[in-house]
């Protein structure tokens, strides 16, 4: 009898710990519902990438000394260089230099490892096409200067919530010269070394480039 | 008890002024509520449709639809345009017939079951003897459209879909039973406007939620079982089945299961609120308020007042549950088929047969509380 | 015959109808789904005539009970053992065939002669309408008690027949509660043992 008890006892228990737990998921739920939504609509706003978004790979011919650095420090030896060896001059000569988006992770080691600084990053990341193949940019087309969505006239940009002044949650409502929260890097440094005028420095006119 | 309003009545004297048979006035008056509850409940299942998706959204910080009209109020009406235009698939070992025949067996009976959700004293298409009774019976046809599809469909996954849609709802049908006939004990009447004239006595302190708050769990859940609402959409369960029993189905015909399942949710919602909440009654009777602004309770503005009142109180209290399943859709994780008959039968059987007795017992020991 | 009547007559008209084709067809029709899914009808038909008899409640509870419970039930044994199996061939089938059909027959032919022969109190007594309900629960508990208690304990008995003859394979030794032994406990049962050794 007393073992049967035991049993409803446990049950009940059971169940009113099942229904607390479904009235706490009930509650998150019902939280985010009055939270701001997300969205962008996109392809009429766009969100702004940040500083060292790592977009598609921008490279300049002139400055590319062939050395292949980038190919060895790639994960997958992705990008294609294709140089010959000048006899009279003893130089390298390069004739084409290629990197296949469809395959790149971007993780932008390539990059990092340049001697000439002749890759860069951009914050270009509409890299969509209807053939995989056309997504393998010879230097042409790495060269081409990457758009801003800042520039762009038929897209209204938006600041991503770590850009967005103090107090402020949605993007829509933030003045095109708003200033964000907080210090840029640069200024933060600034403030490192000079640690005794760091309000004063903050106080000055910060030029946000970027945003 | 004073009848309210009774537009038949009414609609029979203005015929009979134009120098119409009586008779006659009452076929030409039959198909006026079936036709206007057909377009409540259509009307309903858009506005559903709409609030889920909105809520949806806002549940997870989106905007949800939000072009075709303001607010996106007017998506479903886009959506079901586009089902009515699209081409009716048929696919090509299927069996023609039954995969026809299917989706009509699962929407006639959801839509039949409207004949009994009252609006008000007199605002329903019949009030039968057998109420309540008959939307248990009716939906137990249900599961047979089901398992036809399923198997009309030659194909795996609608197969099984129609199956666990046909197990689920006959495992939780019988809890669903055990919990309304313990409010049918109480109210000593199967028809749903007794059910809840019997509630209305005392406003919202006499609704059926505070005598059967077990029982009131056990349909909710019941009800969202048997509308396959999120924590038990097996039969639907896109990881494992695709669409279950709609997998083949495009056009017109899926969307009566669309609207099937749709117009099954709001007519749950409309009946817990006719069984537990009160159904048409204001919170706060409306005599009281009639003798606080000192009316008399059978003047004719009071009476549409009354009237009126009813209709938005049931949409209202049922469309609060609506928001309720849509909240539950989006915090409860799918159950397993395993633990899902469980539930059904190791759990809210036992419990809604304790209901039974306990309210058996109460009704004997209180009779002026529990209805004697 | 006024406007009622003769609707009446229509329904029950179209009603029985469907009920004998139906009827016919759940033997004869080679598929045996489409068996049980005419099955289905033929007891939807049948809760019709009840309908036409006034007795609304017997109509529901035949849906309930024959529609949603039964058939259902069967379609479900039909469609999860759905093998194609051919059947042993059965001696003198011909003959077999030949004699259940002259019973049949024959009990058709007595059902006439009853009917027939019988002196129907017409027109029957006045239905009761919305009372049946009430009038159906007193008799089942006073006069009636003892065929319907007899009825549920038959069910009763042919649910512990199910249970015992589905999972004869089970034996529980200790009946300990404790949470760790209910794990090893949920392992034993047949469902997901089968699944294991399979």
């Amino acid at each position: 009898m007393l073992g049967f008890l035991q049993k409803v006892s446990n049950y009940t228990k059971d169940a009113i710990s099942a229904a607390n737990y479904l009235a706490q998921g009930l509650s998150v739920t019902f939280d985010h519902m009055r939270r701001r939504p997300i969205t962008v609509q996109y392809p009429y706003e766009k969100l702004i990438p940040s500083e060292r978004y790592r977009g598609r790979i921008h490279y300049e011919f002139d400055k590319c000394i062939a050395c292949e650095v980038c190919v060895r420090v790639c994960p997958i030896n992705l990008p294609v260089v294709d140089w010959v060896m000048n006899k009279e001059t003893k130089k390298k000569e390069l004739r084409n230099y290629s990197i296949d988006f469809g395959a790149c992770i971007f993780c932008g080691n390539c990059v990092e490892y340049c001697p000439t600084n002749c890759l860069s990053m951009t914050e270009e990341y509409e890299l969509s096409a209807f053939d995989r193949h056309s997504l393998n940019y010879d230097n042409v087309a790495l060269g081409r200067l990457p758009t801003s969505v800042t520039t762009d006239p038929s897209v209204k940009a938006l600041k991503e919530l770590a850009y967005l002044p103090k107090g402020i949650m949605d993007p829509h409502e933030v003045k095109a010269n708003a200033k964000r929260t907080g210090d840029l890097p640069k200024n933060i440094l600034k403030a490192i070394k000079k640690p005794s005028t760091s309000q004063q420095l903050s106080d000055n006119t910060i030029i946000d480039d970027k945003q | 008890m004073n009848s309210g309003l009774d537009l038949e009545l009414s609609f029979n004297q203005a015929m009979q002024g134009f120098g119409i048979s009586s008779d006659i006035a009452h076929i030409l008056w039959l198909p006026l509520p079936m036709l206007l509850v057909l377009i409540a409940a259509v009307v309903g299942v858009l506005v559903t449709v709409w609030l889920e998706r909105k809520i949806s959204a806002a549940a997870q910080q989106r905007i949800g639809p939000e072009y075709a009209g303001a607010l996106g109020i007017l998506q479903p009406m886009a959506d079901g345009l586009k089902l009515l235009v699209k081409e009716d698939i048929i696919p090509a070992r299927a069996d023609g017939l039954l995969f026809t025949l299917g989706p009509i067996l699962v929407l006639v009976p959801v839509i039949l079951s409207w004949l009994i959700v009252p609006f008000g004293q007199n605002l329903l298409i019949s009030n039968v003897g057998i109420g309540i009774f008959l939307w248990i019976a009716l939906s137990s046809i249900q599961p047979i459209g089901l398992l036809m599809s399923g198997y009309a469909s030659n194909n795996k996954y609608s197969l099984l879909g129609g199956l666990r849609a046909a197990a689920q709802s006959i495992s939780y049908e019988i809890p669903l039973a055990l919990s309304v006939l313990a409010v049918v004990m109480m109210s000593n009447s199967l028809s749903t406007v007794d059910i809840v004239a019997q509630q209305n006595n005392a406003g919202f302190l006499s609704w059926n939620v505070w005598r059967q708050p077990v029982g009131f769990v056990i349909f909710w859940i019941c009800a969202l079982a048997e509308c396959e609402r999120l924590p038990f959409d097996l039969p639907e369960a896109e990881e494992e089945l695709v669409a279950g029993y709609q997998t083949e189905y495009a056009g017109m015909k899926f969307a009566l299961f669309y609207l099937a399942g749709y117009i099954n949710l709001v007519l749950s919602a409309l009946l817990v609120s006719v069984l537990y909440l009160g159904g048409w009654g204001f919170p706060i009777p409306v005599n009281l308020l009639a003798s606080w602004i000192g009316q008399s309770p059978d003047s004719a503005l009071i009476q549409v007042f009354t009237g009126a009142a009813g209709i938005v109180m049931t949409i209202l209290k049922a469309y609060l549950l609506v928001f309720l399943a849509i909240l539950l859709r989006w915090t409860t994780p799918r159950v397993r088929i395993d633990q899902l008959l469980d539930l059904g039968w190791k759990f809210l059987l036992p419990i809604s047969l304790v209901n039974l007795l306990v309210t058996a017992c109460l009704k004997l020991a209180f009779p002026i509380a529990f209805g004697g | 015959m006024n406007i009622s009547n003769s609707t009446e007559l229509i329904c029950f008209i179209i009603l029985s109808t469907i009920v004998v084709c139906g009827g016919i067809g759940v033997v004869l029709l080679e598929n045996i789904v489409y068996s049980a899914f005419l099955l289905g009808g033929v007891f939807m038909s049948v809760a019709g005539l009840y309908l036409l008899l006034n007795a609304s409640f017997v109509a529901a509870a035949q849906v309930l009970v024959y529609v949603g419970a039964v058939n259902v039930l069967i379609l479900f044994a039909i469609m999860l053992v759905n093998k194609k199996e051919e059947m042993n061939e059965v001696k003198g089938l011909k003959l077999r065939k030949f004699l259940s059909g002259f019973v049949c027959i024959g009990l058709l032919i007595l059902i006439i002669r009853v009917n027939i022969t019988t002196a129907w109190p017409l027109p029957g007594p006045k239905s009761i309408g919305e009372e049946s309900t009430i009038r159906i629960g007193e008799h089942l508990f006073t006069d009636y008690l003892l065929p319907f208690e007899l009825a549920s304990v038959l069910l009763l008995m042919a649910m512990i027949g199910a249970i015992v003859l589905a999972r004869r394979d089970v034996y529980f030794e200790n009946e300990n509660i404790s949470p760790s032994n209910n794990i090893i406990k949920q392992s034993k049962t047949p469902l997901i043992a089968d699944k294991s050794s399979n």
